[in-house]
């Protein structure tokens, strides 16, 4: 192992793995605002449903594209900087990355594709049917990467053989806590993401005082009124992840020093002489600056919710659209700094008391490693600015412009370029 | 379950190669057929509502190969890492010019040529930015076909876990380059009207059917990854996991299968119009 390359391959699966996980994060819950849109739209047959659909549908398949493309560098880190990990844990750790490529994003791709392209082509229960079909499979892609995930934190179900981990009980590694909680607090986290999102965009609209006050006014109703419970779902989640939690993250959480040494003891005397306590100052500061943004989102979604149910309120308090405006990035930060207190917290190991990361580094030069590292931070960071900037302009222009399920038989007359509120 | 898995995951591969290849040798020609913006959003569109359904077949793949053959996975892609590097970078670049190309400035379903007047943020019609997606497009396409070219080289040498080198290596990879593009021809012919169609139809020749030239250029495509797979040790590298992920796969690839060919139903007519990318 080239402590080097360790260092490099850790940088580059933290950005690489953090930048992706913030896309997904807007991708999940907006496909679940969208699939509750188009369904309101095709049930009542309203005009303003169909085009909260194309709009909000629009900004989240700009964002699912840059989620896609980080999350194909995702699959392939493992085998590319890590073949230590799928070398030791990779009948366990690989199956259910094969389920979730096979049984949730095929599916997902392949229904999104029919979903975008086959706007006017299908019945529109069919088309419904797409979306949801596209919604329920990116979640259970996210349950079987955060079961992955739960393996890494908290290996269950497996036993050794020739030194190696094999699967032994299929079931407990499928229900493993660590992977159920995670996906509860997770999924949450991406509904009030969504929702801050929601409420956010339609302020900047409403404050500037748009024609399109009804669409907007709608919109910052759903995105507050989901936020609420979004948020404590995955408060609840969170908070039970505390009872299990390895017993050094959390003693390096609440900064217990005499806990610290009697824990970094134990491990001298069970796997032999070494660090094994994770970086305090990052893990402390993780855990502190996502109980800071709970704290701040939980007074701004109850005030939310109370204030959105004024109309009056909705449509003329500016101070609060500009409070909605600037609280957009906060579900960001609570998630992206959860979850390197989760994973920073738990190292040295990548599998937590069997593998440690620097075992699990592929043989590579630093070289190679740093050409990588460069290639794939410079291209995220690229698509991270588009990403930013195309959202912001789509939202910004509002829904007059969507591209999305615009009907292409009549596109060639630039009258009907113009939304087509129907189905 | 060794050989059902080695099997599901030739089919997976020579799936890829045959669907995903055939967009991505039309998006290394997308020049070449549309001379104009207009024309080029054509050609994207030929193959638009497929490509993010041709490209989950290499995902499953790797996934497959990371489930069923972990050790081998691993070894794989570590020992071939700067071939995967420049593989994996030019399928980004290639994806992000395609869902970016029609984000900006034109008309939507317009392919920015018929409504070029300024957005209502004063941006013009956005002719640079199709511009440069158009560019990301084709030179991704290239880097990915030739990374497949190299990666190939490795596997075919007989020593899967080192980068290809030398004469040998640059010309299968321009060989296997070469195979997409003419791939992605064929494809064009069955897909496309007016001008681009006829620039395809030059090339494939008149004296055969249009489907002809894709039908051979699908079956080399398709036994390219099952000739690397047989320099593999497969046999030897599968994990325990097999016996649980073979059962499952048997139940859902025949689902999947279904829904790619409502996917191919559904688009199958020839392209006369823009479409959303």
């Amino acid at each position: 192992m080239n402590p080097e390359t360790l260092d490099l391959a850790r940088l580059q699966f933290a950005l690489t793995a953090g930048g992706h996980f913030l896309f997904v994060a807007l991708t999940l819950g907006l496909a679940t605002v969208v699939a509750c849109l188009q369904t309101a739209a095709t049930a009542s047959g309203k005009p303003l449903y169909a085009r909260m659909v194309r709009f909000w549908g629009q900004l989240y398949v700009i964002n699912y594209a840059v989620g896609i493309v980080t999350g194909l560098v995702m699959e392939f880190q493992f085998g590319l900087s890590w073949s230590g990990l799928t070398h030791h844990a990779g009948d366990v750790f690989g199956s259910s990355l094969a389920l979730e490529t096979v049984i949730a994003f095929f599916v997902e791709s392949t229904f999104l594709g029919l979903w975008i392209f086959g706007w006017h082509r299908f019945n529109k229960w069919v088309h419904l049917a797409l979306i949801w079909g596209v919604t329920l499979t990116a979640y259970a892609s996210a349950y079987w990467i955060l079961v992955a995930n739960g393996f890494l934190n908290n290996p269950v179900g497996h036993r050794e053989e020739n030194g190696r981990l094999v699967l032994d009980n299929t079931v407990e590694v499928f229900t493993n806590p660590s992977a159920l909680l995670a996906f509860g607090h997770v999924m949450g986290g991406a509904l009030l993401t969504a929702g801050f999102f929601m409420a956010g965009v339609s302020a900047y609209h409403l404050f500037k005082r748009s024609a399109e006050w009804e669409f907007f006014g709608k919109s910052l109703r759903i995105g507050v009124f989901l936020s609420l419970p979004a948020l404590f779902v995955t408060a609840t989640f969170g908070g039970l992840q505390f009872v299990g939690m390895q017993p050094m993250k959390e003693a390096v959480f609440s900064a217990k020093a005499a806990e610290i040494a009697k824990l970094q003891a134990d491990m001298v005397e069970r796997f032999g002489p070494g660090d094994y306590v994770p970086s305090e100052a990052l893990t402390r500061t993780a855990g502190i600056l996502m109980l800071l943004a709970f704290a701040l989102m939980m007074y701004l979604c109850i005030a939310g919710a109370v204030l959105a149910a004024f109309r009056k309120v909705v449509f003329r308090f500016r101070l609060w659209h500009v409070v909605l405006m600037a609280a957009v990035p906060l579900p960001y930060l609570a998630m992206i700094s959860g979850w390197v207190f989760r994973e920073a917290g738990r190292q040295p190991w990548v599998v937590y008391g069997l593998l440690k990361t620097e075992d699990a580094v592929s043989q590579v030069s630093p070289g190679s490693m740093r050409i990588s590292l460069i290639v794939f931070t410079s291209l995220f960071a690229l698509l991270a600015a588009l990403n930013f900037w195309l959202i912001v302009r789509h939202a910004r222009r509002g829904p007059v412009e969507t591209d999305l399920g615009l009907d292409e038989r009549e596109a060639s007359n630039p009258a009907d370029a113009l939304p087509a509120a129907r189905y | 379950m060794d050989t059902l898995a080695i099997a599901l995951l030739g089919f997976f591969a020579a799936a890829y190669f045959v669907l995903a290849g055939s967009d991505i040798g039309t998006g290394m020609l997308a020049p070449y057929l549309g001379r104009s913006d207009r024309e080029r959003r054509l050609v994207i569109a030929s193959f638009a509502p497929f490509f993010l359904g041709n490209e989950v077949w290499l995902v499953a793949t790797a996934g497959l190969l990371i489930g069923c053959f972990p050790d081998l996975e691993g070894e794989l892609l570590s020992g071939q890492f700067p071939v995967v590097v420049a593989l994996l970078a030019g399928w980004i670049v290639r994806d992000m010019g395609l869902w970016m190309r029609g984000r900006v400035g034109g008309g939507p379903g317009q392919g920015g040529d018929v409504r070029s007047g300024p957005g209502p943020d004063g941006s013009g019609g956005g002719r640079g930015w199709r511009l440069v997606c158009d560019t990301a497009v084709t030179g991704g396409s290239w880097v990915l076909a030739l990374s497949w070219g190299w990666l190939l080289a490795g596997l075919f040498s007989g020593s899967p876990d080192t980068p290809a080198s030398g004469p040998v290596a640059v010309l299968t990879a321009l060989a296997v380059a070469g195979l997409f593009a003419v791939h992605g021809l064929g494809f064009a012919v069955l897909r496309l009207t007016g001008d681009p169609y006829a620039r395809a139809r030059v090339l494939v020749g008149r004296a055969a059917r249009p489907w002809h030239s894709f039908a051979l250029t699908a079956a080399l495509m398709a036994a390219l990854p099952l000739l690397a797979g047989l320099g593999l040790p497969l046999t030897e590298s599968a994990g325990t996991s097999v016996d649980v992920l073979v059962p499952a796969l048997l139940v859902v690839t025949p689902l999947l299968v279904v829904v790619q060919a409502w996917m191919w139903r559904t688009f199958r007519g020839r392209v006369t119009r823009p479409s959303y990318l």
